[in-house]
């Protein structure tokens, strides 16, 4: 759920998903849901020459299973407030 | 492997029988904690180390831990997480 | 029961007594991490600032030796990495 929020507050901001089979497409994050599953707009895949399929597709749906990193903007990321917000979640994990 | 059958757990002041064949995989994993372990992950890789704990996922942390690949050390950690799902094996590196 | 030297009694409180910190992390496909851990859930999708990628790549020759292959390097300032990847989490050495 930690995750799922600070996706949230991340929305309109432009990120790069690098998926598992190496393609890497940034764009505007639309939106994202519980799964990690991300919506991009204005997307942009960074090998053109090597995904020519991809060079017409200006928006798409990415379903979080097939995601290996999400690079952030570092200046949205409030690192202070996620150790605290981690702990806190630990806490309550450990308690049930 | 060359591990003896873990006793079972202690019940109070009920002396523990000898070891036998008998004893769930919940009482062996219950008597390696604290011990000498080799953790064999599904990619062939295996870690030596003292098993520090593990969870019903089998996440496991290791202290003073080897990892080996093809017989080779290959990396040394003080202390080391691994994610359950990697894991093949836990056996007994030292009689328990 | 008997808690060892550090006192940890499941294996994420190793990973929450390392949030701030350096962490290496080994994950599938040959990639390890080098980066700061500032969030973690129970799937072990961690979020880490200021990281070094090295990706091992296995030359297409066999018969080399371990450790021949060549390696890749590369620096995120702000990653999100999905724990479905991770293989291992060590924090910094308290030997």
């Amino acid at each position: 759920m930690l995750i799922f929020s600070v996706f949230k507050t991340l929305t309109d901001q432009r990120v790069t998903v690098e998926l598992k089979n190496d393609l890497s497409i940034t764009g505007v994050l639309k939106s994202v849901d519980q799964f990690l599953n991300i919506r991009l707009d204005s997307i942009k895949v960074l090998d053109e020459a090597r995904h020519p399929h991809m060079m017409a597709v200006k928006n798409c749906f990415i379903r979080g299973s097939v995601v290996r990193y999400v690079q952030l903007p570092a200046e949205h990321v409030d690192t202070q407030l996620l150790e605290d917000a981690t702990r806190r979640e630990a806490a309550n994990q450990s308690k049930r | 492997m060359d591990e003896q059958t873990p006793p079972p757990p202690d019940h109070g002041s009920t002396p523990p029988p000898p070891p036998s064949v008998s004893g769930s995989p919940t009482d062996f994993l219950k008597g390696v904690v604290g011990k000498r372990v080799i953790v064999r992950l599904t990619s062939g890789v295996d870690y030596r180390g003292v098993l520090s704990c593990l969870d019903g996922y089998m996440n496991i942390a290791l202290e003073q831990t080897e990892e080996h690949v093809n017989g080779m050390v290959t990396n040394r950690y003080g202390d080391a997480f691994i994610r359950g799902n990697n894991v093949l094996y836990i056996s007994a590196a030292e009689s328990l | 029961m008997d808690p060892s030297s550090t006192g940890i009694q499941e294996p994420f409180d190793l990973i929450r007594l390392s949030l701030s910190e350096r962490v290496f992390v080994k994950l599938r496909g040959d990639r390890e991490l080098s980066g700061v851990l500032h969030a973690y859930d129970g799937h072990m999708n961690l979020i880490l600032s200021d990281v070094e990628e090295t990706v091992m790549i296995v030359d297409a020759v066999d018969g080399t030796l371990e450790g021949q292959g060549t390696v890749a390097k590369r620096k995120m300032e702000m990653l999100f990495v999905r724990g479905d990847g991770v293989i291992l989490v060590s924090p910094p050495s308290r030997m």
